[in-house]
């Protein structure tokens, strides 16, 4: 196997739903502040439906992505619940009919969904959202087609994407409401993907 | 909260049985919360999906019938449907001959419905168009008419284009005409009472005794004024004269009006409204063709009434009149 394949799929979507169960309550918690208090139930309970249907995934990458997105159509109709959905549906159109995806298509797929996601959500990048920290995951793992490299710049981006936009207010969805009172805030959503992400680092296999 | 229900959280399930098992020739539910055709899909024709949240009937599932829809998905009250029971919608209604998603513009619908269209375009290979409409005039101003939400109005774009699907018209031609449906109608509301969403147990908004808000949307949105009650006259006259400012009428312009009531008001009072509205929109030259008059578009329990006009071309007003078949409504 040279890149993503439906075996990944399966490892990424246990660890996934691992880490959504941990930061269950952290991420309600910093939902709390700025919103309704959900995040960490759409989280947990996406990944969970998802990784719930791993073994069943076909070969088919594509058609892989698309059942992860639908797993998170299922369980969770919030907005975030609605931007993951979208993302992986984007990743779901770009690998149709392919079994194996290069790595190097990484930074590629990253663009795809982020695309999808700021159309359906009718933001904009620096808005403070997690597509903000998705575009500098982007901007970090372009060009890169080892997958212990992409983890690595994937992980610092996040830290990155964390530090530069905590001091900035929040501009779209219901933390906007809050204005200054987000500044200094992470914003949930960001810190939801920072937990993914750790749920997928150091410890994935290439 | 005063109504007639086991446990709020089987009111729409236990509605939609109901419906079902009374209408048994126009209704099936094939998969949980997507009422389609009980006859199915019809081969080689568009499919016509809508959906929406449920506490308007007819809106949304009653118009599933012969020369109007062929599924529809349909949420929790006021809430919408989630994308995969809209993409169950979709599959239901496929005939082959393309998908159009015509609904109300509200921004969960939209994010859903447009991932539904995503999700059976990749696995099904059905093609899909959307219209929607936006033909509340209050909920924004003409220059950003896009931001309007959709009520009543549709009832006329799922005949239009319901029945321009009966004619085995393609998806382009369909979506033309429900289009051309959505941008010819204007809307406008006004209520007296609220109504009571049951797994919230609390209405929607309150109201003084003696009081009406004009402009109020049919989930409660805020409207443009709220005051003493009127006589019928004043408030028809003034929602009329909002609508023609919005969509100016002139001598020989033919018009469909829906005088609808929000659940609670009369017939009767929809008919003092209605005549009045006759005579001021034959004052302004125009005359009127196939007036509705009844319940189309409700909010549960709500009082008060909407009312919406539709400017007819020859090609609009024979659709209009085209056969039509449901629980709720037949041409």
């Amino acid at each position: 196997m040279t890149g993503i394949s439906r075996a990944h799929l399966q490892i990424a979507l246990e660890r996934l739903a691992a880490a959504g169960a941990s930061a269950h309550d952290e991420l309600n918690a910093q939902d709390g502040k700025l919103g309704d208090g959900d995040l960490g139930i759409t989280v947990a309970r996406g990944w969970r439906e998802a990784a719930d249907g791993a073994t069943e995934l076909p070969d088919d990458v594509g058609m892989a992505f698309l059942a992860c997105s639908k797993a998170f159509q299922r369980v969770s109709s919030s907005s975030f619940g609605t931007l993951i959905a979208t993302g992986l549906m984007s990743a779901a159109k770009a690998c149709k009919g392919r079994s194996d995806i290069p790595f190097s298509e990484s930074s590629a797929l990253l663009e795809g969904a982020i695309e999808a996601m700021l159309k359906r959500g009718k933001g904009a990048l620096g808005d403070k959202t997690v597509i903000d920290m998705l575009e500098e995951i982007r901007l970090a793992t372009a060009g890169k087609a080892d997958p212990q490299e992409i983890l690595t710049a994937t992980d610092a981006a996040a830290t990155k994407a964390l530090e530069r936009f905590r001091d900035q207010p929040s501009k779209l969805g219901r933390a906007r409401m809050f204005g200054e009172k987000s500044i200094g805030l992470d914003d949930p959503g960001m810190l939801a993907l920072r937990r993914m992400i750790d749920g997928l680092t150091g410890k994935m296999e290439s | 909260m005063k109504k007639i229900l086991n446990a709020p959280q089987d009111y729409v399930d236990e509605m939609l049985d109901g419906m079902c098992t009374a209408h048994p020739e126009f209704y099936a539910q094939p998969e949980r919360r997507v009422i389609a055709r009980s006859g199915g899909a019809t081969q080689g024709k568009v499919g016509i999906v809508t959906g929406g949240g449920s506490g308007h009937l007819p809106i949304f599932t009653g118009y599933v019938g012969k020369g109007l829809l062929d599924a529809a998905a349909i949420g929790d009250v006021f809430a919408s449907p989630s994308a995969e029971q809209m993409a169950g919608a979709m599959r239901h209604a496929n005939g082959g001959a393309g998908i159009l998603r015509l609904y109300g513009n509200y921004g969960g619908d939209v994010m859903n419905f447009d991932m539904a269209g995503e999700t059976v375009e990749l696995e099904d290979d059905i093609e899909s168009t959307t219209v929607l409409l936006a033909d509340d005039v209050v909920s924004a101003p003409p220059e950003e008419a896009e931001k309007r939400r959709g009520v009543a109005g549709m009832v006329y774009a799922f005949k239009t284009a319901g029945a321009k699907a009966e004619e085995m018209a393609d998806l382009a031609n369909v979506t033309r005409i429900a289009q051309k449906t959505a941008d010819a109608c204007r809307s406008i509301g006004m209520a007296l009472t609220p109504c009571t969403v049951p797994q919230a147990g609390k209405p929607t908004f309150t109201l003084g005794e003696d009081e009406m808000e004009m402009g109020m949307g049919i989930h409660g949105e805020p409207g443009i004024w709220r005051d003493k009650l009127k006589p019928a006259d004043a408030i028809t006259g003034e929602m009329i004269e909002r609508l023609l400012a919005d969509m100016p009428l002139s001598s020989g312009d033919r018009v469909s009006i829906l005088v609808n009531s929000l659940g609670a008001t009369p017939d009767e009072e929809l008919y003092i409204m209605y005549r009045h509205a006759k005579m001021q929109l034959e004052a302004a030259g125009a005359s009127i063709v196939m007036p509705l008059v009844g319940r189309y578009a409700t909010s549960m329990e709500m009082t008060g009434a909407t009312i919406t006009l539709c400017k007819l071309d020859d090609e609009l007003e024979a659709l209009l009149k085209a056969p039509a078949d449901c629980a709720f409504w037949r041409v």
